[in-house]
């Protein structure tokens, strides 16, 4: 067993033997980058005049005196291509480049990792293709058109349930092929050693900023800093900085779908238990025989049955707390932030909004939360609409 | 039991200088009883089979053993009913070598030690666990040991490279060479280092040294017939299957002419 690569019981590589020097391969090149001050560089070089960072950390004004306390927006929704997803793929592609790969793969359950992936490629000049499962590709239109407009090539995958988990399914086989010359840049925080780790590091941008931003403006850390978690990757880059200030609260939301007592929700921590997928030992939705079960979300981003390793630690430990918020509660705070604050956050980020509404009514006027707004909700508008129109939603 | 069933074949045929066959299907597909069938009617060519157990998210598999894999689990297969067709084959005194073929997490569904204890109890000979690589053997090991009935089998590949000589510390029965990068099934288009990947496994493996993935006929293996131990046919088995409507006859036509073009190559 090689340690490193485990958070507790959590993690490791499980995959097939033609992937094993792969990882390797790739964990040696990113640990050596991220000592390496000019990579360093450019990967900050990059976040700044090209993604458009540092994102700003919005006091909002009006929630936090209808709700009683401070609330900060972390503001991912700003960054270039409308999410944090754009973080991790600067680091990632930087780092492909550096080991000279000519060829980028991703996949994509609602298109952002995707069209992130197809924007670094296209400004890396990289051939990119990305695995997304077919009814997503159907539901997700206007982000197959961004991704191939930037040159990508989108492979409809036809297996199993046909969304996010069978994409992923689809490019690490693709990957087990192609190695020599391809870079498989996972999006969340998921998949073998190193990926939690590199997206970890890759995103922990997010909370290096709003920590700073945090101190200057309130010259105190805040008490609680809550995101929504899919597979994790804004979430764990969101608490990165704040895990070892045991002071700070660290709130994961999971999308509860219907209800976490119905057979429809994406909760792997409140309802799964740990098991095997993607190269990783986590908390895994799945029935008696340990056949995955699909995950249901309003969210395409939070649709997943599995969880980041590192999560899975987190919450056993305790530092951590995960909870769950529902379609309907995510919707209705998508629709108060929007009309309260004149923004329109991604159907993800509403999960992380819902439930800070339920927790600021236990705090004072002079605590303060940070919660991070992963994306904006312009590629959501379908979906929304079909919601308020009453017609149930394209998921 | 002291001895492992796919351990004494392989010493058979050494001693008879013959080379191994090896066959895969998909438990369950298209039902229990044909599977049943299917084994029986390999007796006495097929060397050792392997049994694939569904799974829902095959990652080392090609679109053959995908479909196969998702057809299974929708007519109701699963790990428990493998069992109890390998307990009963058992009770009825069938000697065929037989392995599973499994993805780790229904394993660890079942429970590692439960797991090994039920493989013993009903007679699988081994495991092969594509997404269990060297690094994380260790529980699957120690709930094995102490009992030869269950062995865990090796898998190289052609990017393996340093690591050989350590996953061949102390593997047994037989060393699985994947041919093709990637997955099962793909058409034979071996990879172009295959004869000296091939050499190099041989020259470092005490046990016999078996090709699969994208095998047809014995012919596929004619350029490699002095290196390799054997030839395991996984996806070409399932198609001809399935346009045989998985009769059992189709299923010993084919292995018998394997096996004998196999041994006069």
């Amino acid at each position: 067993m090689n340690s490193k690569a485990y958070y507790g019981e959590y993690g490791g590589q499980y995959v097939s033997e033609s992937l094993m020097n792969t990882l390797a391969e790739i964990d040696k090149a990113f640990e050596e980058a991220i000592r390496d001050p000019e990579f360093i560089k450019q990967y900050h070089y990059y976040l700044k005049e090209y993604v458009g960072r540092e994102t700003p950390l919005y006091l909002a004004e009006r929630l936090s005196e209808k709700y009683g306390t401070k609330i900060y927006l972390k503001r991912e929704d700003l960054n270039h291509t409308g999410a944090h997803k754009i973080n991790n793929v600067i680091g990632q592609i930087l780092l492909a480049k550096r080991m000279g790969k000519t060829k980028v793969i991703a996949e994509t359950g609602a298109g952002q990792h995707g069209v992130a992936t197809a924007t670094g490629a296209a400004l890396f000049n990289m051939e990119c293709t990305v695995y997304m499962g077919k009814e997503d590709v159907e539901r997700q239109a206007l982000n197959v058109m961004r991704m191939e407009m930037l040159g990508a090539k989108v492979v409809p995958v036809v297996s199993g349930s046909n969304t996010l988990k069978d994409a992923t399914n689809e490019a690490i086989r693709t990957w087990a092929k192609t190695a020599e010359d391809t870079f498989y840049i996972i999006g969340s925080a998921v998949g073998p050693h190193p990926y939690p780790k590199m997206v970890k590091e890759f995103q922990a941008v997010i909370s290096r900023e709003a920590k700073r931003q945090h101190m200057e403006k309130e010259g105190r850390l805040p008490d609680v800093v809550m995101a929504c978690v899919g597979g994790g990757s804004n979430s764990i880059g969101m608490f990165a900085d704040f895990i070892d200030e045991k002071g700070v609260e660290l709130i994961g939301i999971e999308a509860a779908g219907k209800g976490i007592d119905t057979q429809e929700h994406a909760a792997s921590m409140a309802k799964g238990y740990p098991g095997i997928l993607h190269g990783m030992r986590s908390y895994l939705l799945q029935d008696e025989d340990g056949n995955v079960q699909l995950a249901h979300s309003i969210s395409a981003g939070l649709d997943y049955p599995g969880v980041g390793p590192e999560h899975a630690y987190l919450h056993d430990t305790g530092r951590a707390k995960y909870v769950p918020i529902t379609d309907t509660e995510a919707m209705d705070a998508l629709m108060e932030l929007t009309q309260v604050e004149g923004i329109i956050p991604a159907i993800e980020s509403a999960h992380a909004m819902a439930y800070a509404f339920k927790k600021a009514k236990e705090m004072t006027p002079d605590q303060s939360m940070i919660v991070c707004l992963s994306g904006r909700g312009d590629k959501d508008v379908n979906t929304i609409s079909n919601y308020l129109a009453g017609k149930g939603y394209l998921n | 039991m002291s001895i492992n069933r796919i351990e004494q074949r392989m010493a058979e045929l050494q001693s008879k200088k013959e080379k191994a066959f090896i066959t895969y299907i998909t438990a369950g597909l298209p039902n229990m009883e044909a599977t049943e069938e299917i084994i029986k009617a390999q007796k006495g060519y097929t060397d050792v089979i392997e049994l694939g157990i569904p799974f829902s998210d095959p990652i080392a598999d090609g679109p053959v053993i995908q479909q196969a894999s998702y057809e299974a689990l929708l007519g109701g297969a699963s790990l428990k009913k493998t069992f109890e067709l390998m307990s009963k084959l058992r009770s009825e005194g069938c000697e065929q070598p037989i392995l599973f073929m499994m993805y780790y997490n229904t394993v660890v569904n079942y429970g590692v030690q439960a797991f090994a204890k039920k493989c013993q109890e009903c007679g699988v000979d081994g495991l092969i666990i594509p997404d269990l690589p060297m690094e994380e053997q260790e529980d699957m090991l120690a709930a094995l040991k102490g009992d030869d009935t269950t062995i865990l089998i090796q898998l190289v590949s052609p990017v393996s490279a340093a690591r050989i000589p350590e996953i061949l510390d102390g593997a047994r029965g037989f060393v699985y060479c994947v041919s093709a990068m990637g997955v099962t099934g793909q058409a034979a288009d071996f990879h172009r280092e295959v004869i000296n990947y091939l050499k190099d496994v041989k020259s470092k493996s005490q046990i016999p040294v078996m090709m699969g993935f994208g095998i047809r006929t014995a012919e596929d293996v004619a350029p490699m017939k002095d290196i390799i131990d054997g030839a395991i046919v996984g996806s070409h088995f399932i198609n001809l299957m399935r346009e045989n409507s998985f009769k059992p006859e189709a299923a010993k036509e084919y292995v018998q002419n394997f096996k004998k073009e196999l041994n006069a190559l």
